[in-house]
Formats: C-alpha cells, structure tokens, sequence
C-alpha cells in the first residue's frame, strides 16, 4: 500500500463525515416509510420533519448532523422527511439538499397530503415545522420535540434514549 | 368543468341538507392542483384561484428554480348563471411562481369588477445571481378573461441574506396576503426576511397599496420593522370603512408566536397594535403553517387560527365586537378531532361560517360549523363527505346572495360547492 494511498485514506476518514453526500432524497408514500423506519430497529432514530422554505429548520440540521456525527458509535441514525410540495422524483428537495445539506438522509412526501408521512410516527401531528421525533431501539416515539432547537438542548433529550 | 359524484354533503349528527348542488371539480382533470383561493366580487361573480403544479411547469422561462415552480389558475363563475369557466393561466412566464399551500396565490376583487391576484415569484438577483424569492401582483380588467403581464411590488434588495436565511434566497418577501377595500384600494402584504438577523427568526411586514385599481402602486412601505412570524402565512380583509384587520404571528421572547389581528387604516397605513386573540401561549420557534383566518362585519371581527399551545392543540376561535381592539376567546372549534387545523372564515352579516380540516377517525376531511355573530355556535359541526378521500385546506367566501362558498383540495383536485346562508 503506498504512502499516498494511507494519506488519502486518512484525510478521508476525517473529511467523510462532514462533506460526504447521502442517498439522493426520494419521494414516499407513508408504507415504504414505514419499512423505512422498521429497518432501523435496533437504532435510535431522530426523524426530522422539514421544509425548504422552513428557516428555523433548516437553522438547525447543521445541529442535528453533528448530533449523528457526535452519536454515530451508539447507534443513532438521522432520518429527514421534507413536507415541501411533492414535484416529480422530489426534484426540488433533491437539488435543495444536495446543495446545502448533502450529508442529510431525507425522503420528501409524494402525494398531495402533507400530513401523510407524519403519520405513520404520529397520529396528532399539526403540521408544524420543524418537528423531530426521538425513536427509541424498538422503533417506539419516545420523545416529540416542536420548534427550532440547539444541539445542546437536542444532546439532553438525546441522552436518556441513548443510554437505554 | 367536471361535476363529480364523489362526494356529497351531509351532517354529522342530524340529516338536515344544506348544500344548494353537488360539488364541482374547478381545475383541469390530469393537473396537479392545490392551494385554492376564492373571491367574490361585487356583481356576484365568483373566482377560484390554484396553483398548477404540473410537471410542464417546469418549461423555459422559469429561471433559477428554487423549491416550486408552478404556475396560477383561475376559473370565473358569472353571476348569471352561476357556472364556472374555463381555467385562465394567470403568471406569463410558465412555472415561475412559488405557490403552494403556505406561500399562497390570492385573488381579490374591486367594485368595479377587476381582478387582481398577488403571488409570490422566483426572481434571479442580477447581482448575487441568486433567487430572490418576491411579491408578484397582476390583474384582469376584462372580467378574468386575461391577465396583465405581472409587476413585482417588492424591491430586490443589495444585501445577500443567503447565509442567514439558509434557504439560498438573497431575501424572501413571501407568505402575503391582499385585501380590496370598498373605497377601491387595494393592498398587497408579505413578509419579508431583509432585516433578519442570523440568531432571529423574526420577520418583517411590508405593504404596497394601488388607490387606481391597480394601474400602479405606492412604494413598499414597512408596516412592522420586526417580530412577525417569519414563515407564518398573513391574512387581510377589509370592513366597510375600508380598514385592514390583517391576520399574523407575532414573534415574542421565549419564542411565544401568538396570532394577531392588527386594524390598519386604509388611506393612511397607520396601524393600531396588534392583539391577541386569545388561546393558550404557545412557544414555537418554528412555522405553523396556517395563516390566522379573519372575518368582518360591522364592528365584530372573527378570527380562527390553529394553537399547538391548547391542552388539546387544534383550531380556536374568537370575537371581537369592537372593531379588533378586544377578543373573546370562545375556545376550540372542533375538541373531538385528533388534530384540527387550516381554518378559514366568513360571514354574511347574518351568521359566522367556520371551516377547517381535520383528522377524526380515517383520513383528514374538511368540516364546517355555523356561529352567530356573538360567536356562539348554530347547529352541529358537519363534514363535507369524501368517502376514503383525503380533503384539506377549505377557503370559505361569502356570495351575493348571502350563501357560502367553499373550496378545498382533494387529492390533487380542487372542489367547490355552495352552503346555505342559514
């Protein structure tokens, strides 16, 4: 193995988490996103329920991929699901997360309800941006957090899932 | 048009009809419809506006598309006859305009019967070469046979907000409302992001008023320097002094978002304090995507919104009887839902109209319920009956002849239907 090629490894492990692009988002109907999070049994998933045109969400995915990056070692997964307007192959979520947020795995909604998605996770959801969703291992909503809020206050509410 | 067997109208606990027909599909079959508007204007002709969101939208002419690239619908219904005609496409540059259900096209009418429309649009910045996303305004003095080739009202500001909004835009003057007064005047309102600061989220109110029916426009004019909810949709009408009871969200420390009714004169833009109309303080630092729905007549003013900060969160209501200076809180419309939400309100001087979306038991559907003028409801809460299908998002308008219409989304159709005056 050269030289060059441990270098470059070595500066991709560090780089990787921050700048590597995820799966491009792709449009759901609410059953794959319920094979979607049964996948996940066994993590503990943040869904973060999001808008393009959402300032105070978007102010606070930077946050919540850190959190992932910080938590990645204990089983924490990050899932997006943008509730812009569906348009064809969620085009525009795609070339808005690409740009801005390429390390975020989001879904985008494909049919004409904004609230179907949501309701796979959460029956009583209102429709209101941004919303995150605490699952715990067995894919049980544990925590429902409304509103922009810091990492710090997103690590406390993080903590007691975790460590379970 | 398309008279559709789908659905039909009942009560929910009683059988007593009450609506006139079966509704209508408004847009095209094999369109993507949402976010529908509806206006009445003075000789009883009727418009529904939508946004298209087909995939042709997306044709040359659209620039630097953001997030939605759709275009304006309307259809008008003649006072004569009472039957819709076919839809008009409203923006000239096809998939410009950025519409969807919480950034929403309006259309207003004058006394003399043009139409006018406010949209908001994804305009290139010549400078940063970045969108800016801008208020739009055109309208149609031919009866809504064909449109002016839209004007922005909002000026493209020389700072680069990209960094502090997040969303790409330069800035954003989005999320508006508009208003015809019955001295002819004609106001457009948005929210705009320019004096934004990268720890905030509070938003600014900007306005532009037409006193020549829309020949031309005043200047921009701040309204509300800062505090207002900065991706919370506004709401205006008018009483017959020609006031704007404007619906919004303020932005309070601790992130408290009240919704707001504020009273602005029509001939000067000078504006009282905004007041709350009551519920349960809820801290949001986020976008409740509804807009405050407001109604007038004479002094009393309704006003529906939904409070995520209620025990039980969904659609309050309240009154004000004089003239928005104090509300009444008369608490929730609908407390047997799961979740309600998307109000809208009218009235025709006789009775209050309410209606909403909400989840009950299956999919969301819209319902409607009756209220005197002191808020006290008349009859039970009814659903407009889909069956398994989804309805969201009702716009309700009072017609010439004292009877309601409603519009709502279905799918991705778009449906109105005519509801007693009681």
């Amino acid at each position: 193995m050269s030289a060059k090629f441990v270098i470059a490894a070595i500066l991709l492990a560090f780089i990787a988490p921050l700048s590597w692009s995820a799966t491009p988002a792709k449009a759901i109907q609410p059953p794959e996103f319920k094979q979607i999070l049964n996948s996940y049994r066994g993590n503990v998933v943040i869904v973060n329920f999001w808008a393009t045109w959402c300032a105070p969400c978007l102010k606070e995915i930077p946050d919540l991929l850190r959190l992932q990056q910080e938590k990645a070692s204990e089983g924490v997964k990050l899932i997006g699901v943008a509730v812009d307007e569906p348009t064809e192959n969620s085009a525009e979520v795609e070339r808005f997360r690409s740009r801005y947020f390429p390390a975020f795995l989001t879904y985008a909604r494909a049919g004409a309800e904004m609230d179907e998605l949501a309701q796979v996770i959460d029956p009583t959801w209102n429709e209101v941006v941004p919303t995150t969703y605490l699952l715990d291992r067995q894919g049980r909503v544990v925590k429902r957090i409304q509103g922009k809020k810091t990492l710090e206050e997103f690590r406390s509410a993080l903590e007691t899932i975790t460590r379970k | 048009m398309i008279r559709t067997g789908i659905c039909c109208l009942v009560l929910v606990g009683s059988m007593a009809a009450s609506a006139f027909a079966a509704p209508l599909q408004v847009n095209p079959t094999g369109h993507k419809a949402a976010a529908a508007d509806i206006s009445v204007g003075a000789n009883g002709d009727m418009a529904i506006l939508w946004v298209d969101r087909s995939p042709n939208a997306s044709a040359p002419g659209n620039h630097d598309r953001h997030i939605a690239a759709t275009d304006v619908y309307v259809s008008i219904a003649r006072a004569q006859d009472g039957a819709f005609g076919g839809a008009v496409k409203v923006n000239a540059a096809a998939g410009a305009v950025w519409g969807q259900q919480v950034s929403r096209p309006r259309i207003v009418a004058t006394p003399n019967g043009t139409w006018h429309v406010s949209y908001a649009v994804n305009d290139l910045h010549p400078t940063h070469q970045k969108t800016a996303l801008t208020t739009h305004y055109t309208r149609s003095t031919d009866g809504g046979r064909s449109f002016e080739v839209g004007r922005r009202l909002s000026s493209l500001t020389d700072q680069d907000m990209s960094g502090t909004i997040h969303g790409g835009f330069v800035s954003a003057a989005a999320f508006g409302t508009m208003a015809a007064a019955p001295d002819g005047s004609v106001h457009v309102l948005w929210i705009d992001t320019r004096h934004m600061q990268p720890d905030s989220d509070s938003g600014a109110m900007y306005a532009a008023v037409s006193r020549d029916d829309g020949q031309s426009f005043s200047v921009e004019r701040n309204l509300v320097n800062t505090g207002v909810c900065p991706c919370c949709q506004l709401m205006a009408v008018t009483n017959d002094r020609s006031e704007l009871l404007l619906g919004s969200r303020k932005v309070l420390p601790g992130s408290i978002r009240p919704a707001t009714v504020m009273r602005l004169s029509s001939s000067s833009n000078t504006s009282a304090e905004s007041v709350s109309i009551g519920g349960a303080p809820w801290q949001i630092a986020g976008c409740p995507l509804k807009p405050t729905a407001v109604a007038v007549t004479g002094d009393h003013v309704f006003a529906a919104v939904h409070n995520g900060g209620e025990e039980k969160p969904g659609v309050i209501f309240s009154v004000s009887k004089d003239n928005a200076a104090h509300f009444d809180f008369k608490g929730l419309v609908h407390p047997e839902a799961t979740v309600s939400d998307a109000p809208s309100v009218a009235s025709n001087g006789k009775t209050v109209l309410i209606a909403w979306h909400a989840r009950a038991n299956g999919p969301r559907h819209v319902f409607y319920r009756y209220y005197s003028l002191d808020g006290e409801p008349q009859g039970e809460i009814r659903e407009i009956l889909t069956g398994d299908n989804a309805a969201q998002s009702p716009v309700v308008a009072t017609r010439s002849d004292g009877a309601y219409q409603i519009v709502w989304q279905q799918g991705d159709n778009i449906f109105t239907d005519t509801l007693a005056g009681q």
